[in-house]
């Protein structure tokens, strides 16, 4: 048995016909071996279905809210922080925004491992190209790279939808990159299970002449607002703005407090001071 | 794939259906009323599966007037609500259940307050301050929770509702060409034009 | 998913001295959409016996009403009220009843009988009865639940402390639960009377 899985792991992959496809230099980024059979991804989704809820080896954030914005000064990020497996709870703590480089951010829908491992790899990528070339690397060339990075693995189950927000020599720069291969540039873009419900307070409150103030207010009621409504995003608002220097991060905000700041005429106490008082019976 | 939305202040109740009918990739018709008048002051918004959202509603329309008619006196949309609740759950577990999607929209001049009932095709129901059914509420629920207070006039309500066509013509797929706007208070049912609002 | 996590739910119950708490919480969802935050699925069937309905909201519409009807019509032909112990044999009649096409609800009974002893029992959707001393769980937060109430629970608690203790039970087992939550009502039914309160939590 053991000597079945060495030799198979031995075999050639271009056996396969995948790798010789479309493997160029100009791809970078590392390779992976495949499963032996005629079509090594209908053979591994078998175990590791990325997008179904069953039993799958493969453990999933399904819920998201991520969201970017361009402005007059800048790309607001803003997440939730929830993961969830099935309809437990994993963690209120996910940090859902990855620090490509000082001026390059990227953002995590769908499989957690597929998002940190791609774009930890576009780092890479994006400082190799510093080195190689003396200037940053532009958030369109970037994008671009991740985006032929997972186009390699199309139709194989990777599952993700990020947003790369940066700033370059032209300014601002935000393009959303999935997992199909779909590379788009915009103004403004939300990603995951509760982006419905972000676009819907976007739309009616976002301006690109917006101050900072403005603008962090209009994404932190976004992600408010979907964590509300949506039940597989939650926990607290993390924010990002991006400008020339590079971009900053803002003090995490508890969704659980949010909506009693939003709602100061709901006067609930949990405190143990406040008597129980019985009501008489009818 | 239809637009179903309302909003309740405390004296009156909004409610937004699409004009569309739609089967497969073609659009049949652009002028149907979804909603059905049950009395006076009370009045519903049905989607769901064509066939089942007429007769239905015309089952409930008819036995709604039978029990004006015998009791010369009005349902309250309390009233309304939980009798249509009971006949689409009985419905759920009969040999024909009905696939409906409803809005109760009333006024309750005994209490002298508005009511809206969210009911699904599972006949759960809820009394809301404001409800969707169906895709449009996945972009308005949040566009509602940001803009409504319970102390919200009609002239607020009717600038919230404009604000749900803005979100709907930017994001959702499909276009609806017209909506039914129908608003319930102290003095009975009247539908607006959007460019009424 | 299952039918029985559709719209979400979370109860507790639990016994104490001389007195008993159910905890709920007010979900009422669609799969992953959250419709409402302020929908009861606790109801009082006498003044001293309350039924807790997680499952499927039209079924808890559904069952209350015909519990009301039921209970009503016993209180007629025996001219008393009913007890707890004898409410949840009529629940799980009931339920039965339905054994091949059945409600998708699983009650949680929790009252205090004539002699102002504590009593909860929980059941599964066909009426299978499940007497505890200490609690009773159910909705999909219930393993959740299961785990707060065996870390919190004790016997003998008095109003406040049980009063303390179903909460922070069911607050922390709905932050762990993504279709739960959304708010939470308590009650605490004692010989005097019934505490309900209204409870502060996270509204995601």
């Amino acid at each position: 048995m053991n000597r079945l899985a060495e030799q198979l792991a031995a075999n050639d992959m271009s056996e396969f016909g995948l790798h010789n496809n479309n493997d160029s230099a100009a791809i970078a980024g590392p390779s992976f071996q495949l499963a032996a059979g005629s079509n090594p991804a209908a053979f591994a989704h078998h175990f590791i279905d990325a997008k179904s809820e069953k039993d799958s080896l493969i453990k999933i954030a399904h819920g998201t809210t991520t969201l970017a914005f361009k402005f007059k000064d800048g790309v607001i990020v803003a997440t939730d922080s929830r993961a969830t497996a099935g309809n437990v709870i994993a963690s209120q703590t996910v940090k859902k925004v990855i620090e490509i480089n000082p001026y390059l951010l990227g953002t995590m829908a769908g499989g957690a491992a597929d998002c940190s491992f791609w774009e930890r790899v576009l780092g890479m990528e994006c400082r190799l190209y510093e080195l190689r070339n003396k200037k940053r690397i532009s958030v369109a060339a970037a994008s671009k790279m991740l985006a032929n990075l997972v186009y390699r693995y199309k139709g194989m189950g990777l599952s993700m939808g990020t947003m790369v927000a940066g700033w370059d020599e032209k300014g601002p720069g935000l393009y959303y990159v999935d997992s199909e291969g779909q590379r788009i540039a915009n103004d403004l873009f939300s990603v995951g299970s509760g982006s419905t419900y972000a676009y819907g307070i976007l739309d009616s409150h976002y301006r690109y002449d917006m101050e900072v103030e403005e603008a962090l207010d209009v994404a932190r009621r976004a992600i408010y607002h979907a964590t509300h409504r949506d039940a597989y995003s939650g926990g607290i608002v993390r924010m990002y703005w991006v400008r020339e220097t590079g971009w900053e991060a803002f003090p995490l905000e508890d969704v659980g407090q949010l909506y009693y700041r939003y709602h100061p005429e709901i006067q609930l106490t949990n405190s143990a001071e406040s008597p129980l008082t019985v009501a008489p019976l009818a | 794939m239809d637009a179903q939305f309302a909003i309740a202040g405390r004296d009156f109740v909004i409610s937004v259906t699409d004009k569309g009918v739609m089967s497969s990739i073609l659009k049949m018709k652009k002028n149907q009323d979804k909603t059905c008048q049950l009395s006076s002051h009370t009045f519903m918004s049905v989607s769901g599966e064509p066939g089942d959202t007429s007769n239905f509603s015309e089952y409930i329309q008819g036995n709604v007037k039978l029990y004006s008619v015998r009791n010369s006196q009005d349902l309250s949309p309390s009233e309304t609500a939980n009798f249509i609740r009971g006949e689409l759950a009985d419905a759920l577990r009969s040999r024909s259940p009905s696939h409906v999607n409803l809005l109760v929209a009333g006024y309750d001049k005994g209490a002298g307050e508005a009511a809206l009932y969210w009911i699904d095709y599972l006949s759960a129901m809820a009394k809301v301050p404001f409800a969707s059914h169906g895709y449009c509420g996945y972009f308005l629920y949040a566009v509602m929770d940001r803009e409504y207070t319970p102390d919200i006039t009609l002239d607020g309500a009717k600038a919230l509702v404009k604000k749900c066509f803005e979100v709907l013509k930017t994001r959702f797929v499909i276009d609806f060409a017209d909506y039914t706007i129908k608003v319930v208070d102290r003095d009975g049912t009247r539908e607006l034009r959007q460019d009424e609002l | 998913m299952s039918i029985m996590q559709y719209n979400g739910s979370a109860i507790v119950a639990m016994a104490g001295k001389d007195c008993v708490a159910i905890a709920a919480d007010k979900r009422l969802g669609q799969r992953a959409l959250t419709v409402d935050t302020d929908f009861q699925k606790v109801f009082p069937i006498t003044d001293r016996t309350y039924v807790g309905l997680p499952g499927l909201a039209t079924d808890v519409k559904t069952l209350y009403d015909r519990f009301r009807m039921r209970v009503n019509l016993y209180k007629h032909r025996e001219e008393r009220t009913i007890e707890p112990k004898t409410f949840s044999h009529l629940v799980s009649h009931m339920l039965y009843e339905r054994r091949f096409g059945p409600y998708f609800v699983e009650p949680i009974i929790a009252g205090l009988d004539k002699n102002d002893k504590p009593y909860i029992c929980g059941m599964d959707l066909i009426g299978c009865l499940d007497f505890a001393k200490d609690f009773i769980v159910g909705g999909t937060a219930s393993d959740n639940l299961y785990g707060m109430c065996e870390s919190l629970w004790e016997p003998d608690l008095g109003p406040n402390d049980l009063f303390e203790t179903i909460s922070q039970a069911l607050l922390a087992a709905v932050d762990r639960d993504a279709l739960s939550g959304w708010g939470a009502v308590v009650h605490i039914i004692t010989p005097e009377g019934v505490i309900t309160r209204d409870i502060k939590g996270r509204m995601d």
